[in-house]
């Protein structure tokens, strides 16, 4: 299988060749070999022993082809390469579109004032609200310019990381 | 005058013995505090808002009782509440912490009223420290050094805009309440003073519940550099040296250190001297801290005292061998300092880091939730403050330090070793941290060389460093987080019973 990680240069051929049991693993990764001693797994959450180096991984998130995985406290972002998975991604990117409409919150915190009204015109860095979260005051900005079809958020209320806010058309 | 004071006092020690402290704090600070009544044989109790009923400060208190729902207002901030539990539950004495209701004169003066001690300054003295610029005008009569700036108050936006014409841009916006840098911000321009009045008042509120605002001129390429006070009621001051806090991101400390590499044994003294007699000034009460400017010529302008326990008060006990809490507690209840300034010595070196809960990657977002796991460094000359423990929640309605990792060295580089090591050691599950940023730090060669000022962030480009290192360890992660991947869709499929793999293969190692 080949993958692609954000941020390192090239592809990542990888294969596991032989299972020896008792977690003992085989693994080719750009054709070089490498032991794997499987110490501990639960669902998405890994220890093992690959190459005489212990590492600690976790599966954070993967959706189809994409996988965000942390590594001893490192994030990557891998991406699995196949001519199947890039015909569903073309696919996907039309509900792309959809989403890029959405304003979203990258934290979690308290509307402390709505700074844009419904229906009007927004340009891209506008303040649409302030949010607190941990003593600090926050601007959710608007990341295009359009037309602010929709706002999700009341004063007060208590969003979550990633909730829609509003919504731009 | 001292000597007679003594005397006076001495048929009350006995009396004024502390035997219980209520903390009206929470996390790693609260946990402190607790250390050190046990250390003393004092009764402990913890108070906590619902939000906190499961973190360690509620565990490890002697008694603990609920404050209140989970903001801050209606359980950290409320006065009635905490002197209405500290009364029924008998506690002699009162310890704030930091933040909070630390730097609140009517809470301190509610304690009096009520028969408690307050561990920490009077009200008086508080105000008088609390008030920038009445503090400032004391300090001239004092013969302490200043910085040049506006003076008063300023409520009105239009006034403000015309004190910051006047004292030519770029300036900074201080909340005259605020502490630990929130609620500072730099200006550039009358269009960005407008905004940020707005949010500077607003957030001064929310924090501390009252709003007051002046102007300061903005001194460029300068180093933050502070000195530990204590002072008891007999009116003996002493300074236990000076910390160096230049690390800094957007006026909140990052990276703090004694001894600053450019204080030399004369001005160490000769700065101290003038930091007691700031804390004089103020007829200061308990442990405070007194912070410097340092411009590039080495002269030093007082700024502020902070009348209360520092973050990174830590640093100083590394250095000294003393224990600050313990100190607090000794004058609350009227002993005198029982050693003299010239029988203090800073030794070795000592280096904190702060590590907050933000995503350093986000423009240091903050990031909470659950902790599932984590691991706490340890080793020769490593200490960590945290409340972090395994199955821990970093709740968002509060302060984004999590934990204080501070390394003790023979020497500089000795504790900067120490420090890489222990933060390559440091591993929290669940959500974002800032070791990133201080990983970067410690190994960047003008941090090495000394060369530091409170603009060494965006100076040496030190996010951008924090990416390309980040890029670096994601290169040497990418086999690992492959053969994750792999073993998830290819050995847990094909071998297909999750049980079996289990307990026949791993099950011994979990």
């Amino acid at each position: 299988m080949e993958f692609e990680l954000e941020g390192v240069p090239g592809i990542i051929k990888a294969e596991l060749i032989l299972n020896k049991g008792f977690g003992d693993i085989l693994f080719k990764i750009n054709d070089k070999e490498y032991d794997l001693k499987l110490l501990k797994f639960s669902g998405s959450n890994f220890e093992f022993i690959l190459g005489n180096s212990f590492y600690q991984v976790k599966i954070l998130h993967s959706e189809g082809i994409k996988y965000t995985v942390d590594v001893d406290g490192i994030n990557l972002e891998v991406k699995k390469r196949s001519k199947l998975t890039e015909i569903i991604e073309k696919s996907r990117s039309k509900s792309l579109i959809n989403r890029e409409n959405n304003i979203s919150s990258q934290i979690p915190g308290r509307v402390v004032k709505i700074s844009a009204s419904q229906g009007s015109g927004v340009k891209k860095g506008d303040p649409i609200m302030i949010l607190e979260s941990m003593k600090m005051q926050v601007a959710i900005k608007a990341h295009k310019d359009g037309t602010l079809k929709e706002i999700k958020a009341k004063e007060g209320s208590i969003i979550a990381r990633n909730d829609v806010v509003a919504v731009l058309e | 005058m001292e000597e007679t004071r003594k005397y006076q006092f001495i048929g009350v020690f006995e009396l004024s013995k502390i035997t219980s402290i209520l903390i009206a704090n929470r996390g790693e600070i609260a946990l402190r505090v607790i250390r050190a009544c046990k250390q003393l044989g004092i009764r402990s109790i913890a108070v906590y808002s619902d939000e906190d009923n499961r973190s360690i400060h509620v565990k490890k208190a002697d008694e603990s009782y609920r404050l209140g729902p989970a903001s801050a207002a209606e359980s950290y901030l409320c006065i009635d509440k905490i002197i209405d539990i500290a009364n029924s539950a008998g506690a002699d004495a009162i310890h704030p912490g930091y933040g909070f209701l630390s730097e609140n004169e009517t809470f301190s003066d509610q304690c009096k009223k009520h028969g408690i001690i307050f561990i920490g300054p009077t009200a008086k003295s508080m105000e008088l420290a609390g008030d920038k610029m009445k503090c400032k005008e004391l300090m001239t009569k004092a013969d302490v050094p200043t910085v040049p700036g506006s003076e008063g108050v300023v409520d009105d936006v239009d006034e403000a805009a015309k004190i910051a014409e006047e004292a030519i841009y770029p300036v900074m916006l201080k909340s005259a309440f605020g502490g630990g840098g929130r609620g500072i911000r730099l200006v550039t321009n009358e269009k960005e003073l407008r905004q940020e009045f707005e949010l500077a008042s607003d957030e001064s509120k929310a924090a501390f519940g009252k709003s007051a605002l002046f102007i300061e001129k903005y001194l460029e390429h300068i180093r933050h550099i502070e000195y530990q006070l204590i002072r008891d009621s007999s009116g003996n001051g002493r300074h236990l040296f000076e910390r160096e806090c230049s690390i800094q991101r957007r006026h909140q400390k990052l990276i703090e250190m004694a001894p600053s590499p450019v204080v030399d044994k004369e001005t160490r003294s000769r700065v101290g001297e003038i930091a007691v007699r700031a804390a004089a000034a103020l007829d200061y009460l308990n442990a405070g801290t007194a912070e410097f400017l340092c411009d590039s010529s080495g002269n030093f302008y007082f700024i502020e005292i902070n009348a209360r326990l520092q973050v990174e008060h830590p640093v100083t006990e590394l250095v000294t061998g003393k224990d600050l809490v313990k100190l607090q507690i000794q004058i609350a209840q009227d002993e005198d300092i029982e050693f003299k300034q010239e029988d203090l010595e800073l030794r070795g070196c000592a280096i904190e880091c702060r590590i907050n809960s933000e995503d350093p990657f986000y423009d240091f977002t903050p990031s909470v939730g659950y902790v599932p796991s984590c691991y706490i460094p340890s080793g020769p000359g490593v200490r960590v403050d945290t409340y972090l423990y395994p199955g821990c929640n970093v709740s968002g309605y509060y302060d984004s330090l999590i934990a204080k990792l501070i390394t003790y060295g023979s020497s500089f580089e000795e504790s900067r070793l120490r420090l890489k090591n222990a933060l390559s050691e440091f591993y929290i599950e669940g959500i974002k941290t800032t070791i990133p940023i201080h990983q970067t730090i410690i190994e960047e060669e003008n941090f090495i060389k000394g060369n530091i000022s409170t603009d060494y962030i965006e100076k040496f480009q030190i996010l951008q460093k924090m990416k390309e290192r980040e890029k670096k360890e994601q290169q040497i992660k990418s086999i690992a987080a492959v053969s994750a991947i792999l073993l998830q869709s290819e050995y847990v499929k094909k071998v297909g019973d999750y049980k079996k793999i289990k307990t026949s293969s791993v099950g011994g190692n979990a």
